[in-house]
């Protein structure tokens, strides 16, 4: 699975937990882009996120996170090593 | 510890060259803070405001803020934090019912405040000169050391002064809990500072010389509470339970080796996860503190047993015993002193609590009253005391609700539900419906819960009118800014879902 693949998926589940159906994210959007994105929704997204690719990620990954591309990047490093 | 406001003065005259703030990984000593703290009492000064004035701070995460908050105390004045976040109109009703007439700000104040701030002198603390010498310590025990507004049941802002005889009191029983503190320590401010939490969080360190790590005030508040704590190794950490919920998922990968004392406080602590976040924290002594805020920050304690088991109501681990120069009596339906294990309201009596409501006589009568000669406050909370002395917090007073004219305490329908759920978090609330008869709401933190399922094991454990009339699913509780479960919030999210 490419990046861009990862971020189209990302982006269809952002649209869901944000409740936002015109939402389009990029590699560099991070919680301050999104109104919706505050800590409640980030918890339900990471649940959803995981969920999704039949992954788990770690405690130091998530902190990690400073925009959705840390994020694809390090799904696509977990669906490809999988 | 006597005068334990005196004693930060001494903290800064041993403890120059050590830190005493690190705010976004940047360290402030206390020669550092001692040259802000002189520098704003020099502008207050020069402002002449009458003694004991109730000053205005608006809360930002930086040095001037917490320095404005020390030399307006310092000076004989009554602090009072003001969170520019909070609606202009309610930070409005403050300044008025406060009767503010200067305000600390390190940051521009957003034309919606600012408009309303006819007749208050705002004071820039950002880039003031600094001045050497010490700062001013002109404490009396009988001044308003400061006042914070809660929400009142009428929408208007209540208003809680409290002393520094009550401060002092708080302080000086603290120390008598038997904590092993000193200016290596590293302690936690995860609150926002219009929450006296936060109070402690920054007085009890500086009081022993110790360290106060903030965290910031965007992004998401139990993730930097980790980081923080993980990254400069705390060793003194006062929480909401809520930020364990949120970890929880991680406790597995947590390990804090340094922790020594993890407290909490502000809401229901629960027995289960409490023991499971014991394995996070493999040497700490594990706590759970309560008190309103009109009895000053926290008055009574119960120390967790790590290995279980403790004591608790519906899995709600004990709030104890009073700590020391505190009175808690329940008090039952014919206003007396209730019996072992019979419920009623807690009243709070001793040093620490309010001289009173701001300028609220008719809420004073009917929140505070003689007991035989001593005075004491109305919690508004149900509570018992056990054969040893140790008192079971069982919901507001308010939330005792009737069902069918029966008695229903909702935390026992919480408790049957997350037993079900293990551990799943569950908030019941009573809502009126449209023919105006109560019903009982059962909310559920899951996405994926069998609600068949859960109900037939209510309906196996609980009577009839106890049965939640509609269960909710919410995939993450919503928490207001002092981190607890926002019931109110929660109830809004019933017209976005399905109610079945």
């Amino acid at each position: 699975m490419s990046h861009i693949e990862i971020l189209d998926q990302i982006n269809a589940i952002f649209r869901r937990v944000f409740e936002n159906d015109s939402l389009q994210i990029q590699m560099e959007t991070s919680a301050d882009d999104v109104d919706e994105w505050d800590s409640l929704n980030h918890t339900v997204m990471i649940v959803e996120v995981e969920k999704h690719f039949n992954i788990k990620f770690k405690l130091k990954e998530v902190l990690s996170f400073q925009n959705v591309g840390d994020m694809v990047n390090i799904i696509h490093s977990k669906v490809t090593s999988a | 510890m006597n005068n334990p406001l005196r004693q930060i003065v001494d903290s800064f005259q041993r403890y120059q060259q050590l830190p005493s703030f690190c705010i976004n990984n940047t360290f402030y000593t206390y020669g550092d803070l001692s040259k802000h703290i002189k520098g704003i009492q020099n502008q207050i000064l020069e402002s002449n405001p009458p003694a004991n004035s109730n000053i205005g701070v608006m809360t930002f995460n930086d040095i001037e803020t917490y320095a404005s908050i020390l030399a307006i105390l310092f000076s004989g004045h009554s602090f009072v934090p003001i969170n520019p976040e909070h609606p202009a109109e309610r930070n409005e009703a403050i300044f008025e019912q406060g009767e503010i007439s200067l305000l600390c700000t390190s940051e521009t104040i957003h034309k919606d405040v600012s408009s309303k701030l006819s007749g208050v002198k705002v004071l820039n603390t950002k880039n003031l000169k600094f001045s050497d010498g010490e700062f001013l310590f002109q404490v009396k025990e009988n001044d308003l050391a400061y006042i914070l507004f809660t929400s009142g049941s009428t929408g208007i802002p209540k208003g809680v002064p409290l002393k520094v005889s009550n401060l002092n009191a708080f302080l000086s029983s603290f120390f008598k809990m038997g904590y092993q503190l000193n200016e290596k320590d590293r302690f936690l401010q995860m609150f926002d500072l219009t929450f006296d939490l936060s109070i402690m969080s920054y007085l009890a360190p500086l009081c022993v010389g110790a360290c106060v790590y903030t965290i910031p005030l965007t992004g998401f508040k139990y993730m930097h509470v980790y980081s923080v704590m993980e990254e400069h190794r705390l060793t003194f950490t006062l929480m909401v339970p809520s930020i364990l919920t949120h970890l929880r998922q991680y406790f597995d990968e947590i390990k804090l080796d340094e922790l020594k004392y993890s407290l909490f406080c502000g809401e229901a602590l629960y027995e289960d996860i409490t023991l499971e976040w014991a394995k996070c924290v493999p040497n700490a002594v594990i706590e759970n503190v309560y008190g309103p805020t009109e009895a000053t920050i926290f008055c009574s304690r119960y120390v967790i047993n790590r290995q279980g088991p403790n004591k608790n109501l519906n899995g709600i681990l004990s709030i104890g015993k009073a700590m020391d120069g505190v009175v808690l009596m329940v008090l039952n339906d014919q206003n007396q002193q209730a019996a072992i294990n019979e419920k009623g309201e807690l009243c709070i009596a001793g040093a620490q609590v309010t001289p009173g409501y701001w300028k609220n006589e008719e809420k004073n009568k009917e929140a505070f009253f003689l007991h035989e000669g001593t005075r004491f406050y109305k919690t508004g909370d149900l509570c018992y005391t056990d054969e040893s002395g140790d008192i079971f917090y069982s919901g507001r007073v308010d939330f005792q609700v009737k069902i069918q004219g029966f008695r229903v305490e909702l935390g026992e329908i919480e408790f049957h539900a997350r037993y079900f759920l293990k551990s799943v978090a569950a908030v019941a609330v009573a809502v009126q419906n449209d023919l105006n008869a109560w019903q009982i709401n059962l909310f559920v933190e899951s996405d994926q819960i069998q609600k068949d399922a859960l109900m037939e094991h209510l309906k196996a454990h609980l009577p009839a009118y106890m049965i939640p009339s509609a269960i909710i699913p919410v995939p993450i509780f919503p928490l207001n800014t002092n981190g607890k479960v926002d019931r109110k919030q929660l109830l809004l999210t019933l017209n976005k879902t399905n109610i079945s």
